[in-house]
């Protein structure tokens, strides 16, 4: 016997339709078994009754059998035409199974392309930065001055705020630590050789990659979408040259300057502290926290925030040009290059530690 | 350069292209006239932004070639590349237009690159571009300040500034209301007629396609399923031509076995 036939109540909805199920369960379709569902008096279908048909389709395909529709007549045989092309198409989509080996050569892929791409655009946005230019180029000047605003002059408020009260947090805490001890002018030491070497830099760089390097990717991003880098492409611009230099450079020139900005304010944040609760006389703080200020320690602080700089600003450009999808790719990039920032500005950070304290000592 | 190169202005030989592993576009061929306004047609996702794309070397194919005024472009290294994008103007379905400068830089932007001209000339240039679309007093707009139509006549301002012999226009009336959309189909008459531009435009406006075209290729899941004039499809046999002329839907294939 190849065929089972079924007669459908005269109304198919979602409870009919679960008798129905279950009746065809009893009959145990066996492989090559067609199941004849008899529309003869069945006058109405609703949409989960075609649901619950949709669900016995897929059943018989699991057991390896077939459905065929018969005598269906009226409304109904209009309504079963339009469900049928998601009856003949298998709902429960399985995703192609990916193999262990498979997945970790297609993450490989993946993050190679990335990191390929990444260089690829470091090289353009330096040489488009230092050599375009040199070579009389171009470079986008006017923009430039605009970025340095944007990116310098207006973040000197938060820069500023932040490090006065980290500052003055820490003088607080290790006021606090040193008390017992009654070496408490030693906590202008430690504010100056904290903030030079790590604090102020990584603060700073901090607020900037929060602010600036979301804002990079997230307008390089949306001009992605919106066409605009096609565009610029079509035009036979570079957008190297014409959008990721003039960002480099603005950001290389003012992160230093907030730098230094950021290392004057965490340091005052120390001198409340110290002068006025700790009641320190003012000169007194004042060179011994001249006296912590080693060359050395300024310097490593200050290149570190150039390499800060440019990581942020390329990082930024790097996400914002791979955006693919609409606005929540931009929000994805955009987050991304904020996680990035901070990550490899923590991997500088060591790179930096090490060269200046264990290798030139 | 034989006859044949001096009649066309861009060619595709056999082009060929994947995104990841999906094949977009199968051996697409096709040869543009000078002179003429060359529609590409085709229902959505078939590949037709992606062709255009390629012709502009905004992306490289797997295979095959694209002459521009007989150079394959495909091989080009970026300076040529370059050299030849400035002598095609592009408008975009999202007009591209740069939210960061005003309507008019946005129209000087190639001048300043590549005009070789002084401020005062190009201020001209842009007033005259902008004229032409009929946005001449718009010219200190910034672009969110447009409406969708006028934004798309800019970008076509921008797209013909440096006088481009050959312009491409992505859904030039895509969300435009019929008015304005009729417009913009005079207007790219009036276009070709006066500066003797090519056109090459995707669009699925039948009205505008009726209206503006001298020769249509219809685009079917990445292959090339029609080629000619507007006479040659009222005349074709071909299903899928037919039916997107008649806008008729794609019909349920009844099957009785499942």
């Amino acid at each position: 016997m190849n065929e089972i036939r079924l007669t459908c109540p005269p109304r198919l909805d979602k409870e009919s339709g679960s008798e129905l199920f279950k009746r065809l369960r009893h009959e145990k379709v066996t492989e090559g078994q067609t199941l004849v569902l008899d529309f003869s008096e069945t006058e109405f279908l609703d949409s989960l009754g075609g649901a619950r048909l949709i669900e016995i389709s897929d059943h018989l395909r699991r057991w390896g059998g077939q459905m065929r529709l018969e005598n269906e007549h009226g409304d109904v045989a209009e309504f079963l035409k339009v469900i049928t092309p998601a009856l003949s198409v298998t709902s429960s989509i399985q995703p192609k199974e990916v193999e262990v080996l498979e997945k970790i050569g297609g993450t490989a892929i993946t993050v190679g392309e990335e990191i390929w791409q990444f260089i690829d655009l470091c090289i353009d946005a330096i040489y488009w930065t230092v050599l375009g230019p040199l070579e009389g180029k171009g470079f986008r000047w006017g923009m430039l001055l605009d970025e340095m605003h944007e990116m310098g002059v207006r973040a000197i408020g938060i820069v500023c705020m932040m490090n006065f009260l980290l500052g003055l947090i820490i003088a607080m805490l290790s006021a606090k630590q040193v008390e017992n001890y009654g070496v408490q002018i030693l906590v202008a030491d430690a504010m100056m050789i904290g903030f030079a070497r790590e604090l102020a830099a990584v603060m700073t760089a901090v607020v900037v990659a929060a602010r600036t390097g979301a804002a990079i990717a997230a307008e390089l991003a949306t001009m992605k979408v919106q066409e605009e880098i096609d565009a610029l492409r079509g035009m036979g611009l570079n957008v190297a040259q014409f959008l990721v230099a003039p960002k480099l450079l603005s950001l290389v020139l003012m992160l230093p300057c907030l730098w230094v900005l950021g290392l004057i304010t965490s340091l005052s944040g120390g001198f409340v502290w110290g002068v006025f609760v700790l009641k320190f006389n003012f000169s007194v703080w004042y060179t011994e926290t001249l006296n912590a200020a080693h060359f050395q320690d300024l310097l490593q602080g200050f290149l570190k925030t150039i390499a800060f700089a440019i990581a942020i600003a390329l990082i930024g450009c790097h996400n914002g040009l791979r955006v693919t999808g609409g606005s929540r790719g931009v929000g994805l990039m955009t987050t991304r290059a904020v996680v990035m920032d901070i990550f490899v500005m923590i991997c500088i950070d060591i790179v930096f530690a090490t060269i200046f304290y264990y290798i030139l000592g | 350069m034989n006859t044949k190169d001096n009649h066309t202005i861009i060619e595709v030989r056999d082009l060929v292209t994947h995104y990841g592993e999906t094949q977009i576009l199968d051996h697409v061929s096709l040869a543009v006239p000078r002179g003429t306004v060359y529609v590409i047609i085709g229902g959505s996702g078939c590949g037709k932004t992606t062709l255009l794309k390629h012709m502009c070397g905004l992306l490289k194919p797997s295979s095959g070639q694209i002459l521009y005024q007989g150079e394959d472009i495909v091989p080009m290294e970026e300076d040529d590349l370059a050299k030849m994008q400035r002598s095609i103007g592009i408008a975009f379905q999202t007009s591209g237009l740069l939210n960061s400068m005003t309507v008019g830089d946005n129209v000087a932007l190639p001048l300043r690159e590549y005009g070789n001209m002084d401020e005062p000339l190009i201020q001209a240039v842009v007033r005259m571009k902008l004229g032409l679309v009929g946005l001449a007093d718009m010219a200190h707009l910034m672009p969110d300040e447009l409406s969708g139509g006028m934004r798309k006549r800019a970008g076509l301002a921008r797209a013909i500034a440096l006088d481009p012999p050959l312009v491409y226009f992505d859904e030039p009336s895509a969300g435009l209301d019929p008015i304005m959309a009729c417009g913009l189909d005079e207007l790219i008459l009036d276009l070709r007629r006066m500066l003797g531009i090519t056109f090459v435009i995707v669009t699925h406006e039948l009205d505008s396609i009726r209206k503006i075209a001298d020769r249509i290729l219809m685009l079917d899941r990445g292959t090339v399923i029609f080629d000619g004039t507007m006479e040659d499809v009222e005349r074709t046999e071909t299903e899928r031509v037919r039916q997107f002329f008649e806008r008729r839907p794609d019909e349920y294939i009844v099957q009785r076995t499942i």
